[in-house]
């Protein structure tokens, strides 16, 4: 019931919003109060391990079944508690030009209602319909709510390549999910985990890993396939590249672990090489382009691609440390990128663009709050101990080294190697963008509007973005509180056992 | 022929289109300036036939209400060959799967009407009116639909699928301007190359069972399964020929319809004949024409299923071809007729990709398929006619569009809906779920290829849709601050009356909705 509630409060209090015509008070108190409401039902749902299980599309075989485990625990907190973020840090300010704020709500709510259904969602069709779900919305956000300081065609590219990338990469999914439906003759992903891949031939398990690392892998995004990233998360306003980096990219990685790695583990231990070599060089690709690039957004945009190439080395290392380091990384990074790009986003909107070579004032002596929580993300990113970040790199690292028996050690320690170096590239950047921007290198030469100081974080977005600072620490600290979660789940989803809930 | 049983319950769906016909031809021969009431008459004929299909669609489990049926001397020998050399048979089977598309193209026939309703204003004329002429073709193309979906004989089956298509040539033809001639004619030559097509496909397929029956019994009595059904007496002579031979009349036949759903390579007559016509004729093209032209194709394919054939490749070929072509043009269209045109095209594709497997499954897909695009193009459409009827000039470009949904929300959403059904994003979960049920065949037969093309196609096809879905949600005040003078909407477009166009509109949406929330309605439908 409680479960139900939480998918269906986003999604009805979604379309009341998009039916408002224009301006008035009471969306922000729909807005806030279904987030807030939906977060609270999360933490039940989350603590009480509901599940609803109706039949929904009969002849498809499609039930209606929702559940939380160790894998989605974490995942599904933080999208709820993130959202709340989000749309508290959206009302405290003007609502981006472009449209109605009610639509923009709207929007960050659809957004909300389609991750925590993809995140929940125990049928492998339902997941494909849920992980949908976020398209439209997320490109009416990048769309009509983008950066207006770009031009039309710009908007127009950022918002149709994220949506054509992403549909390409689900509808491989569905290719690769019909399959294993096909041959096993279920859609629930517990039996699917159940029967790990037995009764599956060798040859087959690899084409349908194949095509769902294919489809996924946009999503996460891997490597070669990550072009669509950059350009829409330096577009969409601050809260759509505050849910795309920290919530619609660990739809990818989370389908990698739940409807890969559980159902067809021989088709992935077979590709677990190709999946390493990408995600490693997503991490040297990534830091290499943080060192040079100059607009800030794009900056933090190469460096998800960074950090999610240490997720996908993880998983490719197949131990169960591996498993955790992979669901560990994702967190952290939602929670290090939420913070970056909200700080980000902020200094965007009152700079007016993101360019780091125009001098400006510098963040350490004009606006201090700033200033912290900048440097904070940054240390977090570069994977600073007793941050968050730094669990998540080090266990992939460390997982990555003496992985499970079946998969490639020497290649993989190779991989290790370098996703050192990556670590090293990380330091460079996180200090490069800390030198131009918070030490205000070259600040002297600033003039105009440029050299005006920016006006320092406060209130509710103050309150938001020193909360993400104190998880970061916090988990960065005391990184059982996560770890524990998912535990038991993902030495259940390796062996074939079954996920305990 | 002995004992030809006629029920004329079961019937009723065809009886009432035709009832309605005749009734508008007396009453135009009473007073031939009629305008409204051809058309209530039409509309209620037409929703007479929906419910009247209803019987059928309950029965579920196989079950099949049956008339015309042969029966032999003695009754209870069922499958066995009577006196006249003809096997028990029925010349009527309407099945679920013939009742649901018969129910869809009445339905989407009222909403044609609705659409098409005569306005007041206009002075009428002297000596007669349009209207009946209209309201009797639109019935007789009806008709035809509905028979043919429950044909079962090669004879009904031919003449009712060119009952289904003669009268919307005339009716392009009637829509008036220049370019509607011309699409007219292109429809007519197609049609009779068509025609001859499907007719040589029948003759083969006569030749080689040597029954005039499209039923599996009949293509069980070919060499395709000479070997499963030897010891059964047939009347073939020479069985290794006329298994080819029937796969050879399946390949015409599907050439012959391919016309008629618009297939690449034989679709050129789609976009002239929509742009052409008037917007509730291209409705009709676009949804009834479409029913009745896979209505036949699915008549033959369940009976060639029987015999197990392996799966078709010049069907695969037609599908990826269709699609792509379909998508790539709708592309680079700026009107949004000329966009749904190609757009046919394109969905004609996915509706025939799951017949790859000629089996239940592939059936039963397909037929959801056309379903799921027909609900959201008449919701498209429906959308179209009613903004053209407030901007008559400038409706039919994309631009017209901008600012929808400040102008009027309601009719926005339900164009965003239907876009994103045909493009297979939720909102629409209907076109999503059309799409998984499409590709469900296509994975089973293992045609990894063909799954693939489909997935760049469903790219390819969510960029023609959001395309135009990105006028509708644009704001107005964007658009001006982009540059784009021209654009500029009318200030406030003068609410005209038009409550019957708006009630069509609102069937059709409230339809498109119910199944988006509830998928397993339409599917269940299908048995």
């Amino acid at each position: 019931m409680a479960l139900t509630l939480m998918l269906l409060l986003p999604l009805l209090a979604a379309i009341a919003l998009i039916a408002i015509p224009g301006e008035s008070t009471v969306e922000r108190g729909i807005a806030l109060g279904s987030t807030v409401a939906t977060a609270v039902l999360a933490v039940v749902v989350v603590w009480g391990r509901h599940e609803v299980d109706v039949p929904w599309i009969r002849s498809l075989g499609v039930r209606w079944h929702f559940g939380v485990d160790g894998i989605s625990a974490a995942l599904v907190l933080l999208t709820a508690l993130l959202t709340v973020a989000v749309v508290a840090h959206a009302l405290s300010g003007p609502i981006p030009r472009g449209g109605t704020g009610s639509t923009f709500l709207g929007c960050i709510l659809l957004v909300e209602a389609g991750a925590l259904a993809t995140f929940m969602a125990r049928d492998a069709i339902l997941f494909f319909i849920a992980f949908e779900v976020v398209l439209v919305p997320m490109w009416v956000l990048v769309r009509r709510f983008g950066d207006d300081h770009v031009r039309d065609e710009t908007r127009a590219d950022a918002a149709g390549r994220f949506v054509l990338f992403t549909v390409l990469g689900s509808t491989l999914m569905l290719v690769g999910i019909l399959f294993l439906v096909h041959h096993q003759g279920t859609s629930d992903l517990t039996v699917l985990a159940e029967r790990h891949g037995v009764g599956l031939s060798r040859p087959l398990q690899v084409a349908i890993a194949a095509i769902l690392l294919l489809g996924l892998g946009i999503k996460v995004p891997l490597w070669p396939l990550h072009t669509w990233l950059p350009s829409a998360h330096t577009i969409a306003p601050t809260a759509g590249s505050v849910l795309l980096a920290a919530v619609l990219l660990k739809m990818g990685t989370y389908g990698i672990v739940r409807l890969a790695v559980g159902t067809v583990p021989a088709g992935v231990a077979q590709l677990s090489p190709v999946l390493a070599i990408l995600g490693v060089v997503g991490i040297l690709w990534g830091g290499l382009a943080c060192l040079v690039e100059r607009d800030l957004k794009r900056l933090i945009a190469y460096s998800s691609v960074a950090h999610m190439g240490f997720v996908a080395l993880a998983i490719a290392s197949g131990s169960e440390t591996g498993l955790q380091a992979a669901l560990f990384g994702n967190i952290a990074h939602g929670v290090v990128a939420a913070l970056l790009f909200f700080v980000v986003g902020d200094l965007k909107e009152q700079w007016g663009s993101s360019d780091l070579h125009v001098a400006r004032a510098a963040l350490r002596d004009k606006a201090p709050r700033f200033g912290l929580a900048l440097v904070v993300g940054l240390a977090a990113a570069l994977g600073l101990p007793g941050l968050v970040s730094f669990w998540g790199e080090f266990l992939a690292l460390y997982a990555a080294w003496s992985p499970a028996p079946d998969r490639p050690v020497a290649l993989l320690r190779v991989c290790v190697v370098l996703g050192a170096v990556g670590l090293a590239l990380a330091a460079a950047y996180a200090l490069r963008v800390a030198r131009i921007v918070w030490a205000g290198e070259g600040s002297d030469a600033a003039e105009g509007p440029a050299g005006e100081p920016v006006a320092d974080a406060r209130g509710a977005r103050w309150a938001v973005v020193m909360t993400l600072v104190v998880v970061i620490v916090t988990l960065g600290l005391l990184p059982h509180l996560l770890l524990g979660l998912s535990d038991a789940a993902t030495s259940g989803l390796l062996s074939g056992l079954g996920v305990s809930r | 022929m002995t004992g030809l049983a006629i029920d004329y319950t079961t019937l009723l769906p065809a009886l009432l289109p035709v009832a309605g016909l005749v009734l508008v031809l007396v009453a135009d021969l009473v007073n031939p300036r009629l305008r409204r009431v051809p058309y209530a008459v039409a509309a209620l004929a037409a929703l007479g036939a929906a419910v009247a299909t209803v019987p059928g669609l309950v029965l579920g489990g196989g079950t099949t209400r049956e008339t015309f049926c042969l029966t032999g001397r003695t009754a209870a020998s069922a499958s066995a060959p009577t006196v006249d050399g003809l096997p028990q048979v029925c010349l009527w089977q309407a099945d679920a799967l013939g009742s649901t598309l018969q129910l869809a193209a009445a339905v989407s026939a009222v909403v044609c009407i609705a659409l098409a309703w005569p306005r007041t204003r206009r002075r009428r004329p002297p000596d007669s009116t349009r209207e009946p002429v209209e309201a009797v073709l639109l019935l007789a193309a009806l008709a035809g639909t509905i028979v043919v979906a429950a044909s079962r004989d090669v004879g009904t089956w031919l003449v009712a699928l060119e009952l289904a298509t003669l009268p919307v040539i005339a009716l392009v033809a009637l829509s008036g301007r220049r370019s509607a001639v011309a699409g007219a004619t292109q429809l007519l030559v197609t049609s009779l190359v068509s025609f001859a097509l499907l007719v040589l496909g029948v003759a083969l397929w006569f030749a080689a069972t040597g029954s005039p029956f499209l039923t599996p019994d009949a293509a069980l009595s070919s060499g395709g399964a000479f070997s499963a059904a030897s010891g059964a007496p047939t009347s073939v002579v020479f069985p290794s020929v006329s298994g080819g031979v029937v796969a050879l009349a399946t390949v015409l036949v599907v050439a012959g319809v391919g016309f008629k759903l618009s297939l690449v390579p034989f679709h050129a007559w789609t976009p002239t004949a929509y742009a052409g016509s008037s917007v509730p004729v291209a409705t009709f093209l676009a949804t009834v024409s479409k029913i009745a032209a896979l209505a036949a194709l699915l008549v033959v394919l369940r009976a060639v299923a029987a015999l197990g054939t392996p799966a078709l490749v010049s069907i695969a070929l037609l599908a990826s071809l269709s699609m792509t072509l379909g998508n790539v043009m709708a592309l680079r269209q700026d009107d949004v007729v000329r966009l749904l045109a190609w757009s046919t095209v394109a969905q004609a594709g996915w509706v025939v990709l799951p017949l790859v497997s000629i089996s239940a499954l592939g059936v039963s897909a397909s037929a959801t398929y056309l379903l799921t695009y027909v609900v959201a193009t008449l919701v498209a459409f429906a959308v179209v006619a009613v903004t053209l009827r407030d901007q008559p000039g400038e409706g039919r470009s994309i631009a017209a569009y901008e600012g929808l949904w400040q102008r009027s929300p309601w009719r926005a959403g339900a164009l965003a809906l239907a876009l994103t059904s045909l493009a297979g994003l939720p909102p629409g979960i209907i076109g999503l779920v059309g799409k998984i049920t499409a590709l469900r065949p296509v994975v089973a037969e293992g045609w990894v290829w063909l799954a693939v093309v489909a997935a760049v196609n469903a790219v390819i096809g969510v960029a023609v849709y959001l395309r135009w879905l990105r006028a509708v949600i644009t704001a107005p005040d964007v658009v001006a601050g982009a540059g784009t003078e021209g654009a500029a909407p009318a200030p406030v477009a003068v609410a005209r009356r038009r409550p019957v166009m708006v009630a069509g509109l609102v069937l059709a949406s409230a339809v498109l909705v119910v199944v988006s929330v509830q998928p397993d309605l339409l599917l269940r439908l299908l048995g």
